[in-house]
């Protein structure tokens, strides 16, 4: 009688964090009717932000992608849905001129709805095409690029530059897009009902993410994270599982960006540019890269942060913005949570925090080694 | 079509700005393995050199040197404060130097102001020549083309004529042989990220002339310079002439026919299939072989 070898699985859900998160949930949505209404409209924006902080971590921290362009994909929800309510609004609320046209569109002499625009008029058909779009511009670039072996750093840059293109797209067509104001003015969203949809939709994503990511599949992910070349050498088709979870990732940038643009009600193209896209790396390089929660807790603390602290002194807020960069590269490698969990690892198995850091720098490095520059020259004119 | 030779022409001129950007983060990059996010605002603080160099009556030939003394030594803070404990994790040099880039930014706001600068070109590089039949043609970007071709050529005397070249290739094919022949790694990994960032101040220097200096007038340079390296490869020279001349030429080209933007995207999908095709870029190492 073959005896099952006895592993310790880490329950999906441990039943004090379904307790935590019930209690959370509960007062998040409960919050409206108690709190201040600018507190409220600020968890609704951190929700969207977590959950783009956890398509951040999906692609990044599990399946070790650094993605720098995962705005544009936050940009496009946010724009498809900002695009159909602002031609809703403007239909029933004419502008100062009478005009039944989203104000921007006027002002850059357009007299009618252009004609690519006018599915947009319904707000169901923008919303799913703007999910539709980045979901397949995301399996598009995968398909082009991982099935190619190219990640890492080439990836970072080209991501990189495809938000910076989108930007500079979104200011140069203002007649459609709105150009350097974005798109403001399309009615209030932010009412209870919105808040519940969003934090419904996160808590979704959030299984989503656990379920992904606490599986056999996730299992494989973060052996191909670890070491491509033996995962593919196990027989799993690497490129596969990196456009599945890059189209998975950009498909949740692209909800919290729709859900943000009817919550915020005003979008630009900061939303979609690579400022946005890093800052999102950042939420979860300091919440805890390869974690689910981890994202929250960074999106809620550094968001938090700065809308409490930009608010008397713009300038230092990006000094302590651009130190916490260096501080989570250099200090604090796992961001909040993993560095919680490193400590109770190593109590649990008593030996030093230091050592567990040290095996988890020497696993960082190992797998980063692809991109140290290293070969034997072709030429006489290679460095 | 003659207009299309002259766009051809000025072309040049735009390839030279690329190559003069791209070249210190190709060694930076292709070298050292540091990903540079800060490039752009070395680049920058370079051109505010220059706009220093100019209010004190120098002009852009003093500035040159001055302003890639000051990135150097810039740059050699940077390494030893941060990237001296991070060559090992190379995707992680990306945020902190982002994080370096954000600070150099409100540092220098803070200094400056946030108004913009505006640096003139010398005296003797006013004007320009006019070639039969096409429209006229400054000096001051022939002169980027010529100092984009001496920078190059300083480079490559650097890298394969000197004894600190001979070390910087033996590093960045073995480090751990060439340690142990008695290279001190760190010490070379210092001095090119030092040489690098001083080629970023010099293009600085040499890009103020044509754009206003500002505290955000880096970062599109710094994204440029990676597309060359991405599309050139990484740890050539000829990678970034190649990259640099495709782009830029395709860029103003198509930028005449259609528009900046479109000229910019249809490059970026050109880059993206041209790296499918070769993954390491056009010159790149293939590593494993």
């Amino acid at each position: 009688m073959v005896q099952d070898r006895q592993v310790y699985k880490a329950p999906m859900f441990p039943l004090w964090a379904v307790i935590f998160a019930i209690g959370i949930v509960f007062a998040i949505a409960t919050y409206p009717y108690y709190g201040a209404a600018y507190v409220t409209s600020l968890l609704g924006k951190f929700l969207c932000f977590a959950i783009f902080a956890l398509s951040i971590d999906l692609i990044w921290g599990f399946t070790g992608i650094l993605s720098l362009g995962q705005g544009v994909y936050f940009g496009i929800g946010a724009y498809f849905t900002a695009l159909s309510l602002k031609i809703n609004y403007a239909a029933v609320n004419p502008t100062r001129y009478g005009g039944t046209l989203p104000d921007f569109m006027e002002w850059n002499g357009l007299t009618e709805l252009p004609g690519f625009m006018e599915p947009l008029q319904s707000l169901p058909f923008a919303v799913a095409a703007g999910l539709f779009f980045a979901t397949f511009l995301a399996f598009i670039f995968g398909v082009i690029t991982f099935k190619r072996h190219i990640y890492g750093v080439y990836c970072a840059v080209i991501t990189l530059a495809e938000s910076l293109i989108l930007q500079e797209a979104i200011i140069e067509y203002q007649a459609y897009t709105g150009g350097f104001n974005g798109i403001t003015d399309y009615g209030t969203h932010a009412d209870i009902n919105v808040l519940w949809l969003i934090l419904v939709v996160t808590i979704i994503f959030f299984i989503i993410g656990r379920l992904l990511t606490h599986s056999r599949l996730g299992t494989i992910l973060k052996s191909i994270r670890d070491n491509d070349t033996r995962a593919e050498f196990m027989g799993y088709n690497v490129a596969n599982y990196r456009i599945f979870v890059f189209c998975i990732s950009s498909f949740m940038a692209a909800t919290a960006g729709a859900m943000y643009a009817a919550w915020n009600g005003i979008i630009s193209f900061l939303d979609a540019g690579p400022v946005f896209s890093i800052e999102g790396v950042i939420w979860t390089a300091v919440g805890g890269r390869g974690t689910i929660i981890g994202p929250f807790i960074g999106a809620f603390l550094v968001k938090g942060a700065e809308f409490f602290l930009s608010g008397k002194l713009a300038w230092t807020w990006q000094l302590i913005m651009g130190g916490l960069f260096i501080f989570v590269v250099l200090v604090m490698r796992d961001g909040i949570v993993g560095t919680i969990g490193k400590w109770w690892t190593a109590r649990k198995r008593h030996v030093p925090v230091g050592e567990l850091i040290e095996e988890a720098d020497a696993l960082a490095a190992d797998r980063q080694k692809d991109f140290r520059p290293a070969g034997q020259p072709k030429g006489p004119t290679e460095i | 079509m003659e207009s299309i030779i002259t766009q051809f022409l000025n072309g040049f001129s735009v390839v030279a700005i690329l190559m003069i950007a791209a070249v210190g983060l190709a060694i930076i990059f292709g070298v050292a393995g540091v990903i540079n996010m800060a490039h752009g605002e070395f680049i920058m603080v370079g051109a505010y050199t220059a706009a220093v160099v100019g209010q004190l009556g120098g002009n852009t030939f003093i500035a040159i040197p001055v302003a890639f003394l000051v990135v150097a030594s810039l740059g050699l803070i940077v390494e030893r404060g941060i990237i001296q404990w991070i060559y090992e994790r190379p995707l992680e040099t990306l945020l902190a130097t982002w994080g370096v880039g954000i600070i150099l930014q409100v540092v220098v706001k803070l200094i400056f102001g946030p108004e913009l600068y505006y640096v003139g070109a010398p005296k003797i590089l006013d004007g320009g020549f006019r070639a039969i039949g096409l429209l006229p043609f400054p000096w001051y970007r022939l002169f980027l083309i010529i100092l984009a071709i001496a920078i190059m050529v300083i480079t490559y005397l650097v890298l394969f004529k000197t004894d600190l070249g001979l070390k910087v290739r033996a590093v960045r094919r073995n480090r751990t042989m060439s340690g142990c022949l008695g290279i001190d790694t760190a010490k070379v990994d210092m001095l090119i990220f030092a040489f690098g960032s001083g080629l970023a101040g010099v293009a600085g220097a040499a890009l103020a002339p044509i754009k206003s200096v500002s505290t955000t007038m880096g970062f599109p340079y710094a994204v440029d310079s990676y597309m060359v390296l991405v599309l050139g490869g990484v740890g050539s020279l000829w990678g970034v002439v190649a990259g640099s001349g495709l782009i830029g030429e395709a860029e103003t080209i198509l930028s005449f026919i259609y528009n900046n933007v479109i000229g910019k995207l249809l490059v970026f999908i050109f880059i993206v299939l041209a790296i499918r095709v070769f993954p390491k870029g056009l010159f790149g190492y293939h590593e494993r072989s």
